[in-house]
């Protein structure tokens, strides 16, 4: 076994947050060695990231330290004073924050930014500092030239390699990435992600991972630690802990990713919600949450047992006599794993005629020179119970084209039709009423979709109120009770404010907002993607439910492929405004066409060890295309297979698949 | 890492191991937060003791006011005695006394006793401050909703507001009161007629950053008419700011009308107002300042503690100062 770097014993971190304490760690142990990535990886609130502001002695200032230890090649961290801190901080331990549009100084060049960096800790002359700025530029895939430009001139991507080459310019001996790509679109997660391991490599480096996605710790950790309700459940080796997960929440949060999930199937869910850490948790955290606890997980808090050499889980069910009754959960297997290429299927819709047809749309924003299109030129159609996905990375205009749709924002060009009428045009009272109720829209960040002030009650039946959809009092408040079982939740919560439920609770009554109004046609704008992992698998499967239950249709915006592909029936490729690729769901994952989808589907994290992202995928480039004479069109290319393209490609693409 | 300690797999029996029931609504209790805003802003507020302790000035001030008058109307005999503002003993023997035990703050030059004048001018200070914010918090707010929410209007708003606020508030107020009587609703109509500008201002601000969120794009997919909208989604976020705004234009729209009294353009002098008692008090201050210092002091004391209370509950509102 190689040495430890840096090791955390019985970790306990709270805070006085309004006159109550958080307990935000709960003791937590982990161990880092010397030359590895260990990803810790856990939902939101699960005390991930107060863990590792610790490492580095940035707890907020309302926090403090209450027990356990953190020893450092001899020091123990936990003990060290601020000024202390200085010799250690960034020179020795480094820090990448999520988010790279705010984690540089606007008003400094880039190169000066490393420099600072490098002054800080070493003590170079001026010459031989900027010349190693200039070498870690180079190291993190950004020319030297650029040294003297200023932040704004630069992507988001590029930022983050900034970011990341000030972290590594003092040569530290440990990384800490506060889920350094969850800011960032799928391809240049992908960059990113190799650019880490890389540098990992070359300079020996011990790098801790933070993130809440299995498919990025899939593709980058060599040992991965779970976190939950502030504790350290489960350790171990990637590959062992993906395929032979102990710890029931492990467990049940990889059997509820869509990604290693049957398409047709119910999902796995993992039922209710993560502990809110204010309230004393006695026992097993997950108990609450798991169907299989057994009376002693909750009595007494489990203590960490050895599954293999290296791999620990904080669970009673390795007790010996949980294995000698219920048998031993080393034997299991996560299903989905080292799953089959996808096999092309020929889908066609229920009905010929579209519910919902986007011809040739375009949208733009402001005027005169300042004008810019969002979405050009876009025609689909949707047919009468299918699920169609919009997938395209930020900025793309898939929101838009949904707001278009909903008739929230006006359209410069095009035609949509819904039940073969124009929709983006002047709507009289009878016919803004009659589409409202047909359709309707479901939102990304409950959060923020939910009026903060208002009470359920009046948030679910607005739309009862606005068309005056109820004859009397107790009608309106059958009609709410009602929406609010459908979506599995208690009728009594009506008389409570949003910020009483947690973040998929109020993803439901988002949900029971939109279905109260009975629509056909239901706009679902990103409506896992803010969600915690274990509550996504309860929104995907309520949406399939109620979609079989009213005979809905769907159009589904999202940006990562892989959700997309457990839910959808056809899914269409935007980039940059434009539509590349429509395609049916499998279909397009068997033969992706357009270079853009071919680099979005390289570069999807699976959450599978064995299916790393390959060394060489590249980010797509748009100069590839030689449309100077050939104007490309949206052809069809097989039944049901379109691909904007002009003809020389097409007849390649027409090659390729024979 | 702690592994298992022996002695623990002795002391468990084998019935510990045994499934117990799931109970679907336990694992869905715990996951709300316990934030509440209202609670946070007052308990934030609350916690800083001056201003616990200016709120309680701010009160009593008005409290006193209020029933200082109401006391002297209805106890027979006072109304008719020196308690009454405008009564006054005949003879030269009562007029200008320093303060005593029944004068507290002296008599003025013709006999009236200054502690009941003092109280009577503080009421119709503060009625004249509510009566304008109240005016002005209203108008202001309605107009700050629509212009900071409706785009088309903006330009416009934004064009009549630099045009007002370009000539100082002093010049209107002078104006109007100079071409009209004199009168508590001159006053009022002169600083109504400016002051919700300003307010609208304010307003608008805070709303154009709340209008893009999320909830409200929600809303006009629910086809929620604009009123609604308005009353529901945008104003309970301002409430703060309104409550702020009434607080600091009580204190301004005093002030303003001690200006105007002392340049003789204010109340008329048969009203006791704190500006009539400023001004005349100024005629005599070299032979009896008490006259001008005791209004003076009771004055500061109401707009001071206003001001303070509404910047301090202001910063209390702030989600960011809610630790």
């Amino acid at each position: 076994m190689s040495k430890t770097v840096l090791s955390v014993r019985d970790l306990r971190v709270h805070f006085s947050l309004r006159g109550k304490t958080l307990a935000a760690v709960r003791g937590a142990g982990l161990d880092l060695y010397e030359n590895e990535t260990l990803a810790i990886v856990g939902e939101s609130g699960s005390g991930k990231s107060v863990l590792t502001k610790t490492l580095i002695g940035m707890t907020d200032k309302n926090g403090s330290i209450v027990g356990g230890s953190i020893e450092f090649d001899g020091i123990r961290l936990d003990q060290l004073k601020e000024k202390d801190w200085l010799p250690i901080r960034g020179k020795r331990i480094a820090m990448v924050f999520q988010d790279p549009m705010t984690a540089l100084n606007p008003l400094m060049t880039v190169g000066e930014q490393i420099r600072e960096m490098i002054l800080l800790h070493t003590d170079l002359s001026k010459e031989a500092s900027i010349e190693k700025a200039k070498k870690l530029m180079e190291q993190v895939g950004i020319s030297a030239d650029r040294y003297g430009r200023y932040p704004h001139e630069f992507s988001g991507g590029m930022r983050q390699r900034i970011v990341i080459a000030t972290a590594i310019a003092a040569d530290p001996e440990v990384l800490i990435c506060d889920e350094p790509t969850t800011a960032l679109d799928v391809t240049l997660q992908a960059q990113i992600l190799q650019l880490l391991r890389r540098i990992q490599r070359k300079m020996g480096l011990s790098v801790i991972f933070i993130t809440h996605d299995l498919g990025v710790v899939a593709n980058i950790a060599d040992r991965v630690a779970v976190m939950y309700a502030g504790e350290i459940v489960e350790t171990g080796p990637t590959e062992e802990v993906f395929a032979c997960p102990v710890h029931p929440y492990t467990r049940a949060l990889l059997r509820a990713l869509p990604q290693l999930s049957t398409k047709g199937e119910k999902l796995f869910t993992i039922p209710g919600t993560p502990p809110n850490l204010y309230n004393e948790i006695k026992g097993d955290a997950f108990y609450p949450r798991n169907p299989k606890a057994m009376e002693i997980d909750r009595l007494e808090e489990p203590p960490v047992f050895p599954v293999s050499p290296d791999h620990t889980a904080k669970t009673w069910t390795m007790h010996p006599l949980s294995i000698a009754k219920w048998g031993d959960p080393r034997a299991y297997h996560t299903p989905g794993l080292g799953r089959a290429p996808a096999v092309p299927e020929t889908y066609s819709p229920c009905t010929d005629e579209p519910l919902l047809s986007v011809k040739d749309l375009s949208i733009q924003f402001g005027t005169g020179s300042k004008a810019f299109r969002a979405v050009n030129g876009v025609s689909f159609d949707i047919y009468r119970g299918e699920t169609f996905s919009l997938v395209g990375e930020s900025g793309s205009g898939k929101t838009t084209i949904g707001r278009a749709v909903m008739k929230i924002i006006p359209t410069a060009g095009g035609e949509i039709l819904y039940k073969g009428k124009h929709v983006n045009r002047r709507f009289s009272r009878e016919e803004i009423k009659q589409y409202r109720q047909q359709v309707q829209m479901i939102f990304q960040d409950p959060m923020a979709s939910l009026n903060e002030r208002a009470k359920v009650d009046y948030i679910i039946s607005e739309g009862l109120y606005n068309f005056k959809l109820f004859k009397n009092e107790d009608e309106r408040k059958a009609k709410v009770s009602r929406a609010m079982q459908q979506v599995g939740l208690l009728p009594e919560f009506a008389s409570r404010f949003p910020h009483e439920f947690s973040g998929g609770q109020r993803q439901r009554l988002g949900i029971a907002r939109a279905l109260i109004m009975e629509p056909e046609f239901i706009i679902a704008d990103e409506p896992i993607s803010a969600l915690d992992v274990s509550i996504r698998a309860q929104i995907i499967n309520l949406l399939n439910e109620l979609k079989q239950e009213h005979h809905l249709t769907y159009l589904f915006i999202a940006h990562d492929l892989s959700v997309v592909r457990f839910i959808s029936d056809r899914i269409g490729v935007i980039y940059k405004g434009s539509l590349v690729e429509l395609a049916p769901s499998e279909e397009l994952f068997a033969h992706p066409l357009h270079p853009y989808t071919q680099s979005l589907l390289r570069a999807i994290p699976m959450p599978d060890p064995a299916l790393r992202l390959s060394e060489t995928s590249a980010a797509y480039d748009p100069s590839v295309h030689d449309y100077r004479e050939d104007k490309p069109a949206w052809t069809e290319i097989l039944p049901g297979h379109f691909v904007y393209a002009n003809k020389k490609e097409c007849d390649e693409y027409r090659r390729a698949l024979q | 890492m702690n592994v298992c300690k022996p002695n623990l797999k002795a002391a468990l029996s084998e019935s510990l191991f045994e499934r117990i029931p799931f109970d679907p609504e336990k694992s869905e209790l715990t996951g709300y937060s316990n934030y509440s805003y209202w609670q946070s802003t007052f308990r934030t507020f609350f916690k800083k003791r001056s201003s616990v302790l200016l709120l309680t000035i701010m009160c009593a001030f008005v409290l006193m006011s209020l029933l200082y008058p109401m006391i002297c109307e209805m106890i027979p005999g006072w109304e008719t005695s020196y308690r009454n503002p405008n009564f006054a003993e005949t003879g030269s023997a009562t007029w200008n006394l320093a303060p005593c035990a029944e004068h507290l703050f002296g008599t003025d030059n013709i006999g009236r006793d200054m502690w009941s004048r003092t109280w009577y001018g503080t009421r119709t200070s503060l009625l004249l401050g509510f009566v304008i914010a109240f005016f002005d918090v209203t108008l202001g707010t309605i107009a700050g909703a629509l212009w900071g929410y409706v785009r088309r209007i903006d330009r416009f708003m934004t064009e009549l507001y630099n045009i007002v606020t370009n000539i100082p508030q002093t010049v209107y107020l002078v104006l109007f009161t100079y071409i009209l009587r004199p009168s508590f609703w001159t006053i009022v109509l002169a600083m109504c007629l400016t002051g919700w500008l300003s307010i609208a201002r304010f307003v608008r601000n805070r709303v154009v950053a709340i209008r893009e969120n999320e909830y409200n794009i929600a809303s006009q997919c629910l086809g929620t008419p604009l009123f609604r909208i308005l009353i529901k989604n945008i104003v309970p976020y301002i409430v703060s700011i309104i409550i702020m705004e009434v607080a600091l234009t009580i204190p301004y729209s005093i002030g303003s009308e001690v200006f105007l009294s002392y340049i003789n353009l204010g109340l008329p002098l048969d009203v006791v107002s704190l500006g009539n008692l400023v001004s005349v008090g100024k005629n005599s201050f070299e032979v009896y300042p008490f006259q001008l210092i005791y209004p003076t002091i009771i004055l500061s004391f109401v707009t001071v503690s206003f001001y303070i209370v509404g910047n301090r509950f202001a910063d209390a509102s702030d989600p960011r100062n809610h630790i």
